[in-house]
């Protein structure tokens, strides 16, 4: 049985794991990456699933990931390079569409044919937005503390957090408070009138999330969406050359430029406990790795509850972690088109064709906020929604390295897809929950079902066998508010440290939450470093 | 010199309670009630031939203490009944503040669940008295507190660390859980569940599946003093808030309907009645909700429109109607429902909540706007009378108003719904009476038909409530302050606000 030491072991090569190994390699340290599949990326992943179309399998879009991170790991240089997504097209029913585009005065216009009341507020929303998001930045680099400890440390992280608090106007904490705690249905009623303009905004609010929009708590989950900036342009989302791969590609080849030895086809079994300390990972082929410090990237049900036994732990916290709200609520359909698909709204051939603008962008299905609430309604009696809220990206507009020429790959978000269904999932569910897609796409664009020449179909059950993610939230967990900041993962266990001397948490499951965002994973290796000693 | 130092709009708990603490402290105050009884909501309506509802409800224990209720005969310790959810099988579960009887109970659906229940109430008892500490918190507008206002906020927070660890952290993670979460966490039966998180969407326009609903689950919890309704009725309470005042030297008119709140140079100066009378006083409390109070009573004028604006988008949105029967005197409830059942003399709280989904259903019909074809009941009876609390009624309806044919559809739910778990109930009927949204907005001033007098959401919570910087019953018209159910600790009958308010304004 081959045996080797390291300095430390991270488990798990999504972007959190290998930022974390980056970073510590950084300072120095020995660093073993071990990844489970035979690719890096975890849930950032571009793989061809049919010959010559290459899809963004899970996450496919990226605009949080932190600006410092970039920078700091030198990312371009190592590929990364984003194209920005310009413009969100949301076909109606009636035929019509409203677009947000890249020019503010485009968009203003677009507005105004809808709503003249909407065009004005639409400025001042985007201001508070922003004004917000500011607010909320400061916390995505805080290390969340423990409010029940007099530890030195933990008295500073309060003391931060309230001087934090304190530096904000009246105005701006109280409009906080109300975003975290507001559905995203009563801000957005505060602001707009037209339907679709609310229904397209709200979905930011329900991503990732098993709540509908009029659900307290889901304004926040709005907020951490605009918390991502494009060279310091918030809300300004973007697509990855190569898909979300390449970004994952870039941090990989970023971090073996740092010393990272990265392992794939290496699935953990589980964590070696010595002397109450963790101080190794066993491999399911039976190889050991010995290092000073394990790092798991896995999300927390899997770090707490299957790599280690849970004798290691507290009671409470084992509670806490089986208590930790994992429902996965969205699912993806991937699918090889062998043309553009054919907006009703907004038609590229015949007498009243126009350029296929909005096809560069995301393209939203996302009528009205009563759409996606039944939608939501569906779910959460165990059925996908009949009527999903999509939202759709074509890579291949913006990369034509995507899918071979004049061909397309179209990625479709697609939410609620429960991963408890009643009966659990089967091929005839699976086949029915696309189904319940295409035919929903195709009131919009009905050239739709012809062009399909290949489909994924994947649903929170396959992001969990696929990506090993528990529950398949894409989040790792809920961002609820009962499971955030010093609530995340579990009260007093929200630094990344855990009750396993040694052993660390560094994924979308601790504090600041996910998406392709890498703070989680930068955080831990500094409080990591800390302990180093 | 004013013949009176202090105005009090509204003679509901909060109002009286308002009253009494402050003549109490030697203030002149005279209160001015609409109606020509008192007690507001808590007193129903003042048609003669009306089936009077009487909410029930337990005054804190500080506030019986410190006006000496008791001597003015109210019940010092008031218990709460049994809450006995209904299930269609006739069977039931009875939640009752006697532990034993309720281990008893839920062991015939579930085994786990009874060996939990009395730590699940030794927590909840704790968490209660958590939030119970937090409404007796002032507070202060954040975040340029001093010393003095923050001290308050300092000790509340020790008081939770006093908690330790565990409770503080569980007490925290379930205020923004939604119920359904909160109690999955606990235990397994559905039928037990459903029973408690029915006081987490009572009188909230939230299903036990929102974020926030164990938030109101506490809040029930702690202001009925246990699962059902406490076993008082607020006619005891207001009477013996009514002698207190009195006795302490307040004045109440009633049949005095204020029309305006004056106000110069954003100071108020009094009130005028809608008889023209003006009564001047430098300090006015308000117990009818903000909305009422910042909309209706002050002229916008001496209003920021930032504030107006947030007023404006107060969450009323009340969902509740209720439903009096009457049926014949020489037979008792229980007896209605289960021939076979010997006649138990305590009086009890039923509700109809036989499944999780089956609240969450009756809430998915309030998001659209339309009445809940299986609507969540809770009962209580008295006498011969039955009050029905019906959820959800939403008060914006989307296709109708409320009109004699929504009414005629709200009731003909109720008595479908009820035949289906009381089936002997609907022959023996002899008289019914019901109460829209719509009729508690102009019967009682209920803005939106709200008894909570605004949503008990998160974001209308703590620091929040009624608008953000005001929770201190401060407002922005100097010497106007709100002491009514739309405040910190407000919502159901406890007289939190009312003391609390009174307490500010001694400060002074």
């Amino acid at each position: 049985m081959p045996s080797h030491t390291y300095d430390a072991l991270v488990i798990g090569g999504g972007h959190n794991g290998l930022i974390n190994a980056a970073y510590l390699a950084r300072a120095g340290k020995k660093v073993l990456v071990l990844e489970r599949r035979p690719i890096v990326g975890g849930a950032a992943v571009t793989e061809e699933i049919f010959p010559g179309f290459r899809f963004t399998e899970f996450s496919y879009v990226v605009s949080l990931l932190r600006p410092e991170i970039i920078r700091e790991l030198d990312l371009p240089r190592h590929g990364l390079k984003i194209l920005p997504l310009p413009s969100t097209f949301t076909p109606l029913e009636n035929g019509d569409y409203l677009a947000a585009w890249a020019d503010h005065d485009d968009t203003r216009r677009e507005i105004y044919r809808h709503s003249p009341r909407d065009a004005d507020a639409y400025d001042d929303y985007a201001r508070l937005m922003v004004r917000m998001a500011m607010a909320v930045k400061p916390l995505l680099s805080l290390v969340p503390p423990d409010l029940a400890s007099l530890s030195p440390r933990d008295l500073l992280g309060l003391f931060k957090t309230a001087r934090y608090a304190a530096s904000l106007s009246e105005k701006d904490l109280y409009a906080l408070a109300k975003l975290i705690t507001q559905s995203s249905a009563d801000l957005l009623d505060d602001w707009f009138e037209t339907d679709a303009l609310k229904g397209t905004k709200s979905a930011s609010g329900i991503i990732g999330t098993f709540l509908g929009p009029r659900s307290p708590g889901t304004a926040y989950v709005l907020l951490h969406h605009y918390m991502g900036e494009i060279d310091g342009a918030f809300r300004a989302w973007g697509f990855a050359k190569d898909g979300s791969g390449g970004v994952t590609a870039s941090i990989a080849r970023a971090a073996r430029a740092l010393g990272v030895e990265i392992r794939t086809d290496s699935p953990v079994e589980k964590v070696i406990v010595k002397n109450g300390r963790a101080a190794g990972v066993a491999l399911q082929n039976g190889d050991e790795f010995h290092a000073k410090v394990i790092v798991s990237a896995a999300d927390p049900k899997r770090t707490f509850l299957q790599f280690v036994e849970p004798k290691y732990f507290p009671d409470d916290f084992v509670a806490q972690i089986r208590n930790f709200r994992v429902r996965g609520s969205s699912g993806k359909l991937n699918l090889a088109l062998s043309e553009l698909p054919e907006f009703t709204a907004w038609p590229t051939t015949g007498p009243n064709a126009r350029p296929p603008d909005p096809h560069r962008g995301a393209i939203s299905i996302s009528p009205s906020i009563d759409y996606i609430e039944r939608a939501y309604d569906d779910a959460k009696y165990g059925q996908p929604s009949r009527h999903p809220y999509i939202d759709i990206v074509i890579p291949s507009m913006i990369d034509p390295d995507m899918a071979p020429p004049g061909q397309h790959v179209m990625s479709c978000f697609v939410q609620y897809v429960p991963y408890d269904i009643e009966g659990g999932w089967t091929d005839q569910k699976k086949a029915q929950f696309a189904e319940n897609v295409i035919a929903t796409l195709e009131q919009y664009a009905p050239n739709i079902r012809r062009a399909i020449i290949g489909q994924q179909i994947i649903t929170p059950a396959d992001i969990e066998r696929i990506a090993g993610i528990t529950g398949g939230n894409i989040f790792h967990g809920e961002l609820l508010l009962h499971q955030l900041f010093f609530l995340r993962p579990a009260p007093q266990w929200a630094d990344f440290r855990t009750p396993l001397p040694g052993y660390y948490l560094a994924a979308s499951g601790a504090h600041p939450g996910g998406g392709i965002m890498g703070a989680a994973g930068k955080l831990a290796a500094q409080e990591i470093l800390k302990d180093w000693k | 010199m004013n013949a009176y130092d202090t105005l009090i709009i509204g003679a509901g708990h909060n109002g009286l309670t308002a009253a009494a603490w402050l003549a109490k402290a030697g203030k002149r105050v005279l209160v001015l009630e609409k109606r020509p009884v008192l007690g507001g909501f808590c007193m129903g309506q003042d048609d003669a031939r009306a089936l009077v509802p009487f909410p029930r409800g337990i005054i804190r224990p500080d506030i019986i203490r410190h006006l000496g209720l008791e001597q003015f005969g109210l019940n010092p310790a008031p218990v709460s009944t049994d809450l006995i959810s209904l299930l269609p099988d006739s069977r039931q579960l009875i939640l009752s503040t006697d532990t034993a009887k309720t281990v008893e109970s839920i062991s015939q659906f579930s085994r786990p669940d009874a060996a939990r229940w009395p730590d699940f109430v030794r927590f909840m008892a704790r968490a209660a008295a958590a939030l119970e500490a937090a409404y007796a918190t002032p507070i202060s507008p954040l975040p340029k507190f001093s010393i003095s206002q923050g001290l308050p906020l300092a000790q509340l927070a020790l008081k939770l660390r006093g908690l330790g660890a565990k409770d503080m952290y569980a007490f925290i993670r379930l205020l923004p859980m939604s119920a359904k979460e909160f109690l999955d966490e606990w235990f397994e039966s559905d039928i037990l569940k459903a029973a408690l998180a029915s006081l987490g969407i009572h009188n909230a326009n939230l299903g036990v599946m929102s974020a926030g609903s164990a938030y109101n689950l506490l809040h029930q919890y702690l202001v009925r003093g246990g699962w059902g309704q406490p076993a008082q009725d607020s006619r005891q309470i207001i009477a013996a808030l009514e002698r207190a005042a009195k006795s302490y030297g307040a004045e109440i008119r009633v049949n005095a309907e204020v029309e305006r709140i004056t106000v110069e140079n954003a100071r108020v100066t009094g009130i005028r009645l809608t008889t023209g009378e003006q009564i001047p006083a430098a300090c006015v409390l308000s117990s009818t909700d903000p909305k009422h109070t910042f909309l209706r009573l002050v002229t916008p004028e001496p209003l920021d429109p930032e504030f107006v604006w947030q007023a404006q988008r107060i969450k009323m949105r009340g969902v509740t109607a209720k439903i009096h029967l009457a049926f014949d005197p020489s037979i008792r409830f229980s007896t209605l429902r289960q021939p076979s059942v010997p006649e138990s003399n305590s009086p009890a709280t039923y509700i109809i909540a036989p499944s999780l989904a089956y609240l969450e259903r009756a809430y998915d019909a309030a998001k659209y706007g339309q009445i809940s074809e299986n609507p969540y009941l809770e009962l209580t009876t008295a006498g011969n009378l039955l009050s029905v609390h019906f959820q959800f009624a939403p008060y914006f309806l989307k296709k109708s108003t409320w009109s004699d044919e929504t009414r005629n559809t709200l009731e003909q739910i109720a008595l479908t719904t009820l035949a289906e778990f009381i089936p002997n109930l609907n022959s023996q009927i002899q008289n019914l009476q019901s109460l829209t949204p719509l009729d508690l907005e102009t019967g009682f001033s209920l803005t939106e038909g709200d008894p909570h007098h605004g949503q008990l959401m998160l974001d209308q919570f703590f620091f929040m409530r009624p608008i953000p910087g005001y929770a201190s019953h401060e407002t922005p018209i100097k010497g106007l302050y709100l002491c009514g159910s739309g405040l910190h600790g407000g919502g159901g009958v406890s007289g939190i606000p009312g003391r609390n308010a009174a307490k500010t304004i001694l400060k002074k």
